[in-house]
């Protein structure tokens, strides 16, 4: 049971890529082999078997609450493509496309 | 100077600029001639800074024998993988994506290089975001392997290993997701080793499987694979998962008891490599130490868990690259649009069908049945080393099932290339250290010898791997090999 | 349309904490400096970066935990929110989803003419806040693009989620001030709601008589950030007609987010794909759990300083009435005002009604809280002292306390400049009350024949004399003693 293309297109949405009609077969084929091989997986008995969320048991360490300096507002946006008064800018958001798939 | 500078090991170079017998300058520019002359081939860096690599070499031959002693790496060429940031080059990850990025920040062990008075070179090939194992999945061009140019280097830290390798450098700094630090030190002949997790600092390591990651050395010589591990580990504030300093346990007594697991030495493994890994085994009988037959029975899930885990988690750390305020962007209309337009084009399809894989494993429905499960039998993993470990102070196992294979002959056929990280990749899933020793040749090329000690036992790895340099072959350079 | 079904309010409430730094990174948390200049590689999401945890807001969110009465857990971790949107610079947010850091608590409400009601509080954890996005344009819909600032970005957050145990608007309102009053005790957070450090989504259904079915299978419909407590209600008293009224019609209700138009006072549809957000969490790799000491919890309970419940009881204990008693226990700047001035000053009462009327009046007037009064409580006590003492009357009081707000002066400084104070020394009153018995010789006697009202003529005469100052009991009881005085004298 592989995964369909209107599944691979959903999670493509969810991630934010764009698939071509062209590369979808390629894709699905390549999936469809990885899932095939973990679906041995599914023939252990992990009831009892917590997972390894952490390799290292280690507690969470704590920083203290001092400021630090920040960048400079030239050093913060070097880097981005498009740039309006000091803040990153993006095109229009479009809600009923934005935050999520609604396939 | 009967041998050249390049053809020197670290520690050695070190010691000479200490004395005062050669400068700085001369140790890099050794250097950057020796990758003048092999890199246009090898393409074994995204990034030369022999500028910056002259300056530094000038300031330090004005220091005093003190100020040289007192950093242990001075007079030292290093080689970064361009997975990790510095400030004063680019950092791409071999990525589209992030072509002409410069971080606005170094990470902790670029820092530590620095403090140590190491001499950056520049910055190495390697597979998309570190997803591959030949350094073929680069978006900008593959690195060959240094012993044969038609073959593969072995990925993703196939650009420092083929650097080390040629004499560019004597030492490199990679990374280690699944086996991508030692696996192309197998491939290439050279030393490297994956530390415990969180031994070393990930600050500045751009994040391909955070749960698995690791920064670490790769040199010629384990001397000089210890001085660099020296400088680069120990706890980091800014590294919430990085270790508290704390020493190796006990020290080693000889002799050694040795595990080797049969699960490792099966189907699959090429019988020249067995061949080479028996010798080296009844070499170490000879030595006195203790070898015993051992099973670590969830070795073959482990490959099944890596591929649900490690895109899972890439997944999640490569949405970040958006085209809003760093790296490539293709303007559109929309912010969906612009999204997936700058994704499309921005990444690789190896690093887009891990993106896939990994979200599906997280998506809604799923997470219990992949990316839960994966971390059960990741328990199962440690469990089996951690039984192995109560009876053997070492397990030693082949690097890899076969020696370098050919460009291209791979590249359309993930599965496979998955398999091949069979023996590496059970380190990262228990967060072991693991050394690869290049311990012999096979069909031309050369092989490595994997070695794994308990979470915590870097320093024992080293030291055994520092005995054991006796019994391998002696450093050798590509020299008259050419594709 | 009598009620065939009943209203099941939950919220969730925002509230940024008043760290120095941020949650995962050393930026300031300061509020209106200029965009970006308050980022660094960690919270603007740059490749490689880490984050690391900061132990005050750890404390505060457990201060927070355990004065809302939650069970504070030992072990919790973090996870990773998954979701693409330009303010979330990692394209994930760094939350608590299975183990948050604590759980079951509640807050008690008081809805009018009933008894007290318990408000359950399912958990709340700790996450970091996302950045601002200004659109360039009216509105998102025909904006031509956004302009991104990341200063807000990584400030820490913690999410109280509400059970579904509220059934009016009115009851939201009551549980959000009341939740606001806790923590404004805590001092754990600015909580303004118009600079967005405190913010509120409602969850708003209607489940018919008679519906067997669980809660979370009730079409939900989720008010999103709305600016005001005032404005939560307004919403979901809209948004309870707007159900009722398409369940009245037979018609289905779609579980969404809405918006709310305080213009109007109407909720309108913002996205109708609940069902199909798909956050994709997991345990973030980067953080490893967070383990608390039951002795360092301990600790922090200890410290909690007295809360809205147990102030209450202490108020009406001092025979506040209980109107009063809300007010200022719902005004923290208040009570710890009335807190000041209290042990210098006798009659609480007095004090009360005077900080409820008019020093709350004058601070209305100019825009000002208790916290930044111009009167300081000592000076109050002062001015009330006066007044006790018979100096001031009533009427002078408010006089001398108007110019106090203004020259931030004592009351006896004012009192002294203005000449203000009661004639309170008999003899010099006397002289006066000796010269208008002579001027009004005939009043004199309509009294003596047993006009009572003839009294009160002369002492207007003396206060119209004394321009106010006398005290007026003082003037009625020496009229009298004058009066018979001279007919003894005369008879």
């Amino acid at each position: 049971m592989g995964l369909s293309d209107q599944e691979i297109l959903h999670v493509a949405r969810l991630a934010r890529l764009r698939l071509t009609t062209a590369e979808l077969p390629g894709i699905r084929r390549d999936l469809n082999r990885v899932l095939d091989y973990v679906s041995q997986l599914q023939a252990l008995d992990l009831a009892d078997i917590p997972p390894t969320m952490h390799v290292v048991n280690m507690e969470m360490p704590l920083r203290d609450d001092v400021v630090a300096p920040s960048l400079s507002v030239e050093e913060a946006t070097k880097n981005a493509p498009q740039v309006e008064a000091g803040m990153f800018k993006v095109p229009r958001i479009v809600e009923s496309e934005g935050g999520g798939d609604d396939g | 100077m009967a041998k050249s500078l390049w053809m020197e090991d670290a520690v050695t170079l070190h010691e000479l600029f200490v004395a005062g017998e050669v400068r700085a300058t001369d140790i890099v520019e050794h250097h950057l001639e020796r990758l003048n002359a092999r890199d246009p081939v090898i393409r074994a860096f995204l990034h030369v800074a022999a500028e910056q690599a002259r300056a530094q070499a000038a300031v330090q031959d004005r220091w005093s024998p003190a100020e040289r002693a007192e950093r242990p790496l001075s007079g030292v060429p290093v080689a970064i993988k361009d997975n990790i940031v510095t400030e004063t080059m680019p950092t791409t990850a071999a990525s589209r994506i992030l072509q002409n990025f410069y971080a606005p920040y170094n990470a902790t062990v670029v820092d530590k290089l620095y403090e140590a008075g190491a001499i950056v070179i520049g910055k190495t090939n390697l597979d998309e975001f570190a997803m591959g194992s030949s350094t073929e999945h680069s978006a900008f061009y593959p690195t060959r392997n240094p012993w044969a140019l038609d073959r593969v280097p072995g990925g993703s830290s196939g650009g420092s290993a083929a650097a080390v390798a040629a004499g560019m450098v004597p030492l490199a700094l990679g990374s280690d997701t699944g086996g991508s630090i030692r696996q192309p030190s197998a491939y290439c002949g050279i030393i490297g080793m994956k530390p415990t997790y969180g031994r070393v600092s990930r600050y500045g390591l751009i994040a391909f499987a955070s749960s698995l990651d690791q920064i670490g050395p790769m040199a010629r010589r384990v001397r000089d694979l210890r001085a660099l591990y020296d400088v680069i580990a120990g706890p980091d504030p800014r590294d919430a998962t990085s270790l508290p300093d704390t020493t190796d346990a006990t020290p080693l007594s000889r002799p050694w008891r040795i595990g080797v697991p049969r699960e490792y030495f099966g189907e699959g493994l090429d019988p020249e490599i067995r061949h080479v890994l028996d010798r080296h085994l009844s070499q170490l009988r000879a030595e006195g130490h203790e070898i015993r037959d051992i099973s670590l029975p969830h070795t073959r899930f482990a490959i099944a868990a890596y591929y649900l885990i490690a895109p899972a988690e890439a997944s999640s750390n490569l949405s970040r690259y958006d085209g809003i305020r760093y790296g490539f962007r293709r303007e559109s209309r929309d912010l969906v649009t612009l999204y997936e337009a700058t994704r499309d084009e921005g990444f690789g399809p190896e690093v887009k069908r891990r993106i896939l894989l990994g979200t599906h494993a997280l998506s809604s429905g799923y997470y219990d049945a992949y990316y839960l499960t994966a971390q059960k039998v990741r328990t199962l993993i440690r469990r089996d080393f951690d039984d192995a470990f109560h009876t053997v102070d070492f397990v030693v196992t082949p690097t890899t099932p076969e020696v370098a294979f050919r460009l291209g002959e791979r590249s359309d056929d993930p599965l496979t290339m998955y398999l091949g990280d069979i023996y590496t990749v059970t380190a990262n899933l228990a967060g072991l250290p693991a050394i690869s020793l290049p311990v012999g040749w096979a069909h031309g090329l050369p092989v490595g010898v994997q070695w794994l000690a308990k979470p915590l036992a870097d320093h024992q790895l080293l030291e055994a791997a520092e005995a054991l340099e006796g019994l391998l072959p002696p450093v050798r350079f590509p020299e008259e090999v050419e594709g | 349309m009598s009620a065939a079904f009943d209203v099941i309010i939950g919220l969730e409430v925002h509230v940024e904490l008043k760290t120095a730094s941020k949650l995962f990174c050393g930026c300031s948390t300061a509020f209106g400096s200029a965009p970006n200049s308050q980022t660094c590689p960690v919270c603007l999401g740059m490749p490689g970066v880490l984050p690391v945890l900061n132990r005050e807001a750890v404390r505060l969110a457990v201060r927070s935990a355990l004065a809302l009465n939650c069970t504070v857990r030992p072990y919790s971790k973090f996870d990773r929110k998954q979701y693409f949107y330009p303010d979330l610079p990692k394209a994930y947010q760094i939350s608590q989803y299975d183990l948050p850091l604590a759980e079951y608590g509640w807050v008690n409400i008081r809805p009018s003419g009933q008894d007290v009601k318990r408000v359950g509080i399912r958990r709340i954890h700790l996450e970091e806040d996302a950045g601002k996005l200004n659109h360039l344009g009216q509105r998102l819909g025909d904006a031509v693009g956004s302009l991104v600032d990341l200063n807000r970005a990584g400030v820490p957050l913690i999410e109280i989620v509400s059970e579904p145990d509220m059934r009016s608007a009115e009851e939201a309102r009551l549980y959000l001030t009341e939740l606001r009053a806790v923590l404004s005790y805590l001092d754990v957070s600015d909580l303004r709601m118009e600079e967005g450090s405190l913010r509120c989504d409602a969850n708003v259904s209607l489940r018919p008589r008679g519906y067997t079915g669980s809660l979370e299978e009730l079409p939900r419909v989720e008010i999103k950030n709305v600016n005001s407590i005032r404005n939560v209600q307004r919403g979901i008293e809209y948004e309870i007609a707007r159900q009722a009224e398409l369940l009245s019609r037979g018609e289905r209700i779609v579980r969404e987010t809405r918006g709310f138009d305080d213009v109007s006072g109407r909720t309108y549809s913002q996205r109708s794909k609940e069902e199909a957000h798909d956050y994709r969490y997991f345990p973030e790799p980067d953080l490893p759990p967070l383990v608390l000491q039951s002795e360092w919890i301990e600790k922090e309970r200890a410290a909690l300083p007295p809360l809205p419940d147990a102030i209450r009881q202490d108020l009406i204990a001092r025979g506040i009435p209980d109107k009063d008693v809300e007010v200022l226990v719902l005004d923290r700047e208040a009570y710890q005002y009335w807190k000041e001035a209290s042990p210098a000053f006798s009659d609480d009462r007095l004090l009360v009604n005077w900080m409820l009327s008019d020093v709350s009046r004058l601070l209305n007037a100019q825009g000002r809280t208790f916290g930044d009064c111009p009167v300081r409580p000592r000076q109050l006590v002062e001015l009330l002292t006066l007044i006790q003492e018979g100096t001031l009357s009533g009427r002078m009081a408010k006089e001398v306390l108007d110019a106090m707000f203004e020259t931030g002066q004592d009351a006896k400084t004012v009192v002294k400049q203005k000449g203000l104070s009661q004639i309170t020394d008999e003899s010099a009153l006397m002289q006066v009350v000796q010269r208008v018995l002579e001027a009004h010789a005939h009043v004199v006697e309509d009294y003596l024949s047993g006009k009572d009202k003839a009294l009160a003529y002369l002492v207007g005469q003396v206060m119209k004399e004394t321009r106010g100052q006398a005290k007026p009991d003082l003037v009625n009881r020496l009229l009298k003693e004058a009066i018979r005085g001279g007919q003894t004298v005369s008879g």
